[in-house]
């Protein structure tokens, strides 16, 4: 990547796949073609023919009320991001072997899964069989060497905080207390993530835990590899068995900070989820995306 | 100044979520119901917006432009990710609706925002066979393809008026040119 001072203005090419990509949307080998690309100028020419599109469409665009049903289930979705905490919460990779702290939890998972496999597995399978079809797809993946441009950094990746320091007030209940809660109780969905074969998944445990009521859930990973959140974003997916399994639905984006070992995301779904099936962790671009190709599967799990 | 609505969600005040879909809600709403196929794919798409928005209000920066634009970049990225994840179902609009949308003034443009008034400026520059594309484009969500048969056009006029015309719009609005000129 050029230095800022030496960087030249856009090419031809470039400027012909930005706009593009404003108006129309790339296709992979266009959004290949643009990642080898010089990344922060392409960050910043992108953000400017996005600011010019916006303006344009909004002088265009007659405004229209939304449904009242619409409005009330926004008002709902933003309640529940506030109450089940905007923020991920981590705990700091212990100097030498794992935090004993987060074993209690990883057993808690796995008892739960354990009884609930036992009980349906034709079930498990059909679901099962769709994630191994995620997993078929990452092999061309894993490696990808490719740069990357900057990001579009219109979608904040979810705010961080450490947990290390102690809260000065009393606070409401962390993610990860808020999931310990969940575990317990048993109409939630619990789920052991498998880890796939990619790099940044070596070595990994995880597991989700889904209320189909609060339609909250939580992941919990120790050993997920941290990732530059100006680059890539992991995505958390739910696989809901009332919709199209082609299309699993957006649960938001989180980062790993680097020297974070154990990690628990509260899960946002975009939409309600009807019958939780599976849950999957993607690698995506910077901001995540609407609807995942699935190709860079990092961990996966179906609900027993 | 106080902070916006954007400013005070990013600093985790809940009563500012409600305000958000008040004053956004139209525009968001608007956007989704042009740019999607149904009725439900707009109320996904809105929800799914509004996620955006608000994990991302802490990236406004209101001395790098209105609220109104952010919201509308955040939402126009959604959008066409759909549009074109689902780019193999039937167009989503009959030729009469294409009909029926129209530029603002720059006059009425100004009320929305002075993005869109100097947005709306840029467009007075243009030849009609430009506008159109832009409008096919940008307001009917047409890829350059669609265009291009819709209009009877080569790919690369197509190309060429959407560049063009950005590129104005970016020039009149004063966004970070570098580098980057009216090429045709």
């Amino acid at each position: 990547m050029s230095e800022s001072g030496l960087r030249g203005p856009p090419d031809d090419a470039m400027v012909d796949l930005l706009v593009k990509q404003v108006t129309d949307g790339l296709s992979s080998a266009e959004q290949r073609e643009l990642d080898a690309m010089d990344a922060a100028l392409v960050g910043r020419e992108l953000r400017a023919f996005e600011r010019a599109a916006a303006a344009l469409t909004l002088a265009g665009t007659t405004l229209e009320e939304p449904p009242a049903a619409l409005r009330a289930l926004l008002e709902q979705r933003g309640a529940e991001l506030f109450a089940s905490s905007t923020v991920v919460e981590f705990k700091k990779a212990p100097p030498s072997p794992p935090a004993a702290a987060t074993a209690p939890l990883q057993s808690a998972s796995s008892r739960s899964d354990g009884s609930r496999r036992d009980a349906s597995r034709s079930g498990t399978w059909g679901w099962l069989a769709a994630a191994a079809c995620l997993i078929l797809a990452i092999f061309g993946w894993i490696r990808s060497p490719e740069p990357v441009p900057a990001p579009i950094a219109q979608v904040e990746p979810t705010p961080v905080a450490p947990i290390s320091e102690p809260q000065p007030q009393p606070q409401p209940p962390t993610p990860a207390e808020q999931r310990l809660a969940m575990l317990a109780s048993a109409d939630a969905v619990k789920v052991t993530l498998g880890a796939t074969k990619d790099p940044a998944a070596s070595g990994v445990t995880g597991d989700a835990v889904w209320d189909p009521q609060s339609q909250t859930g939580f992941l919990h990973f120790v050993g997920l590899a941290s990732n530059d959140p100006r680059v890539r974003q992991y995505q958390i997916w739910v696989f809901d068995g009332n919709r199209d399994k082609r299309y699993p639905v957006d649960g938001g984006v989180f980062d790993v900070p680097a020297g974070v070992s154990e990690v628990v995301i509260p899960i946002h779904t975009s939409l309600s989820i009807g019958q939780a099936k599976a849950f999957a962790v993607t690698v995506e671009k910077a901001g995540g995306v609407v609807v995942s190709g699935l190709g860079h599967v990092v961990a996966l799990g179906a609900v027993g | 100044m106080s902070p916006s609505v954007l400013q005070r969600i990013a600093s985790g005040e809940q009563a500012a979520v409600r305000e958000c879909i008040a004053e956004y809600g139209a525009l968001v709403w608007s956007l989704a119901r042009r740019l999607t196929r149904t009725p439900s794919d707009a109320e996904d798409a809105t929800q799914e917006i509004f996620l955006d928005i608000w994990r991302s209000a802490g990236r406004f920066d209101a001395s790098q432009g209105s609220d109104k634009v952010f919201i509308a970049m955040i939402a126009r990225r959604r959008l066409i990710d759909r549009l074109r994840k689902t780019s193999n179902e039937p167009p989503m609009d009959s030729v009469d609706v294409l009909e029926t949308v129209a530029w603002s003034d720059p006059g009425t443009a100004s009320e929305i925002s002075h993005e869109a008034e100097r947005a709306t400026l840029a467009l007075q520059e243009l030849r009609p066979e430009q506008r159109e594309v832009l409008e096919l484009g940008l307001l009917h969500g047409l890829s350059q393809s669609e265009i291009a048969a819709r209009l009877g056009m080569p790919l690369g006029t197509v190309k060429s008026f959407m560049r063009r015309g950005l590129i104005r719009v970016r020039e009149f609005m004063n966004i970070d040119a570098e580098g980057v000129s009216a090429r045709v």
